[in-house]
């Protein structure tokens, strides 16, 4: 195990290289640089601005001077937030993110795991069209239509609950519920197509015919092997929860990654888009690295092929 | 949609008027498929100009952030524009982003996926290597980035999420084409001396096309949310384009005062997104023969 935890971080470094590379590619190539917006800077103080950052230089030699203050762990500063490193923002919105991420992802498991087992237990039944039917709704809807439903709702009709800002752990049901709902519509159809086709194996068969009662058979021999594959979606399922929190942290005005991101790419500040790249490259590698060790630890069939 | 490739239709499951049959069977289904039929009828009539409504979609007026009324079945925005008329006229764009991102998946993904499938080997794992890594990273943010690049206009949107949509439909086909390669029919197509070019698009292509056609019903409400998604952030399109993302962006602005602005578009992306999943859904349970036996398969 700790062999392949070695392996997965040696094949890491290339990932996040290329990632880098490309991001940066991508940004610099684009017409337009950072201190374009600032119309009434005369043209010597934005050239003065862009010898300060090295904007100035040639692509390569950018390029490599990112490469080299990489290497030291420095993502560089950001152009626009003055005197403020990326490593400095991210160090502050990091935490803010991964709160939010964590205690959505928590809620998406405890709502969308039951729902599909319930579902598939009782196929065919209301239940399992109910379940269904609130599913597809959860992966139909799109995020910012759940945020503005409940903040219209809780926040500007019923006054009971915050938005905005992230100060109190009020201010944080929201935007967790928000976040929650495309996982949970996802884990339960998931939870759902995996414990169908456990339903049909030869052992379930045995152990309803040792005379095992229903509720006993699907708690110890279905729901139990199911989950496999229910936990090794994790990988799926952070993208999913980055995906959602640039339009949650966007509505709520969450000082946090997802926000620091869109605000960093519609100001062309180079060195926070990469910044912020790379945190979700890290934390998806991270994710799926687990996926792969979850793995080995629960279906021991996958330990032979290591 | 990862959750169709963890349970592959099983092969031999061909499109015929049986399908037809079963999806009437299935009321969600069903009804899916004619909301999405009256949304592109009127998407299609739109676009070729017809004046399905009393307002033109950029006529502004003195009645400015009205509710629904009579005159305004869906009220109008702070310009005095006609809400339903620019919904109508957003359909066009949206429905369109949709569908043409699912043409390019099918183009992209299914020339890939065969080509890796039917080739095997050291060339399939190195070809599904790419796929993998660029398909665990979250496709709003390869959008956003490429985005960057591209700009924010119609095309820069369309070849964004052309070039993320594919990579699931490439793995679903070469899975089904691993999957049917060593069938019975494939080896006497071989016999008979047919080409690869042959072999592969008579003769494979044909019998996978049943979970290619559920992938793309999926991609086509995954793109119509990727683009609202976006624009509704400001990444997306901008005005004066007209899409409902970009109408639900508009109404976000003035939630407190006038949540009917965001209200209809919100609805119109909602339900057309949910019946092209219904209808996703239908057509896999209609495409699996395990269910058209009635029963489970043993």
């Amino acid at each position: 195990m700790l062999a392949l935890i070695i392996k997965r971080i040696l094949l890491a470094i290339p990932v996040l290289l290329v990632v880098a590379s490309l991001t940066f590619v991508l940004v610099r190539i684009v017409p337009g640089g950072p201190f374009d917006a600032d119309k009434n800077l005369p043209p010597e103080i934005i050239a003065n601005l862009n010898a300060k950052y090295h904007l100035d230089k040639p692509v390569p030699e950018q390029y490599l001077l990112y490469l080299g203050r990489l290497a030291q762990g420095d993502l560089g500063v950001s152009y626009k937030y003055v005197n403020r490193t990326v490593n400095d923002i991210l160090a502050d919105a990091f935490p803010v993110s991964l709160q939010l991420g964590t205690i959505s992802l928590t809620l998406a498991v405890l709502v969308g795991v039951p729902l599909g087992a319930i579902a598939a237990v009782c196929r065919g039944r209301k239940e399992d069209v109910i379940a269904m039917f609130l599913s597809t709704l959860g992966i139909s809807v799109p995020g910012f239509v759940i945020g503005a439903t409940l903040i219209f709702v809780f926040a500007i009709k019923l006054r009971v609950l915050p938005v905005g800002l992230w100060e109190s752990p009020w201010h944080v049901v929201l935007p967790a519920v928000t976040l929650a709902f495309s996982p949970a519509a996802y884990l339960a159809r998931l939870t759902r197509a995996s414990v169908l086709e456990i339903v049909e194996k030869d052992w379930v068969r045995t152990a309803r015919s040792k005379g095992l009662s229903q509720w006993n058979t699907v708690l110890k021999h279905i729901l139990r092997n199911s989950l496999i594959p229910v936990v090794t979606v994790l990988g799926p399922l952070t993208a999913i929860v980055i995906t959602g929190s640039f339009v949650v942290e966007y509505i709520y005005a969450i000082p946090g990654m997802g926000r620091f991101f869109i605000t960093a790419v519609m100001n062309r500040d180079y060195d926070l888009i990469l910044g912020t790249t790379l945190v979700f490259a890290v934390l998806l590698i991270i994710a799926n690295t687990f996926v792969d060790l979850a793995y080995q630890f629960l279906d021991p069939r996958m330990r032979i092929e290591d | 949609m990862e959750i169709v490739e963890k349970a592959p239709v099983p092969v031999a499951a061909p499109l015929d008027q049986s399908v037809m049959a079963r999806i009437k069977r299935i009321p969600t289904a069903y009804l899916a498929l004619w909301i999405i039929g009256a949304i592109c009828v009127v998407a299609l009539l739109s676009f070729m100009g017809c004046s399905l409504c009393q307002y033109s979609f950029d006529q502004t007026s003195s009645d400015f952030l009205a509710g629904p009324s009579t005159e305004h079945w869906m009220g109008t925005d702070e310009l005095g524009r006609d809400l339903f008329s620019r919904i109508v006229y957003g359909a066009r764009l949206s429905i369109a982003i949709g569908l043409t991102t699912a043409a390019v998946a099918f183009v992209i993904g299914t020339l890939y996926g065969a080509l890796s499938g039917y080739l095997g080997g050291k060339v399939d794992t190195l070809m599904m290597r790419g796929v993998d890594i660029a398909y665990s990273l979250p496709d709003l943010l390869v959008m956003i980035l490429i985005g960057v690049l591209l700009g924010r206009g119609t095309v820069g949107i369309l070849i964004a999420l052309g070039l993320v949509s594919w990579m699931g439909t490439a793995r679903l086909v070469r899975a089904q084409f691993l999957q049917l390669k060593n069938e019975e029919f494939i080896e006497a197509a071989r016999a008979q001396g047919q080409s690869g070019w042959n072999i592969v698009f008579k003769h494979l292509l044909p019998n996978a096309l049943g979970p290619i056609i559920v992938a793309l019903t999926f991609t086509v409400p995954s793109a119509i949310l990727s683009e609202s998604t976006l624009s509704f952030i400001g990444l997306g399109l901008s005005p004066p384009a007209c899409s409902w993302g970009t109408l639900a962006s508009d109404g976000w602005r003035s939630l407190r005062a006038h949540p009917h602005l965001i209200f209809f578009p919100s609805l119109f992306i909602f339900i057309t997104v949910l019946s092209f999943n219904f209808l996703g859904d239908g057509l896999r349970d209609a495409l699996d023969p395990r269910t058209r036996l009635g029963k489970k398969s043993h």
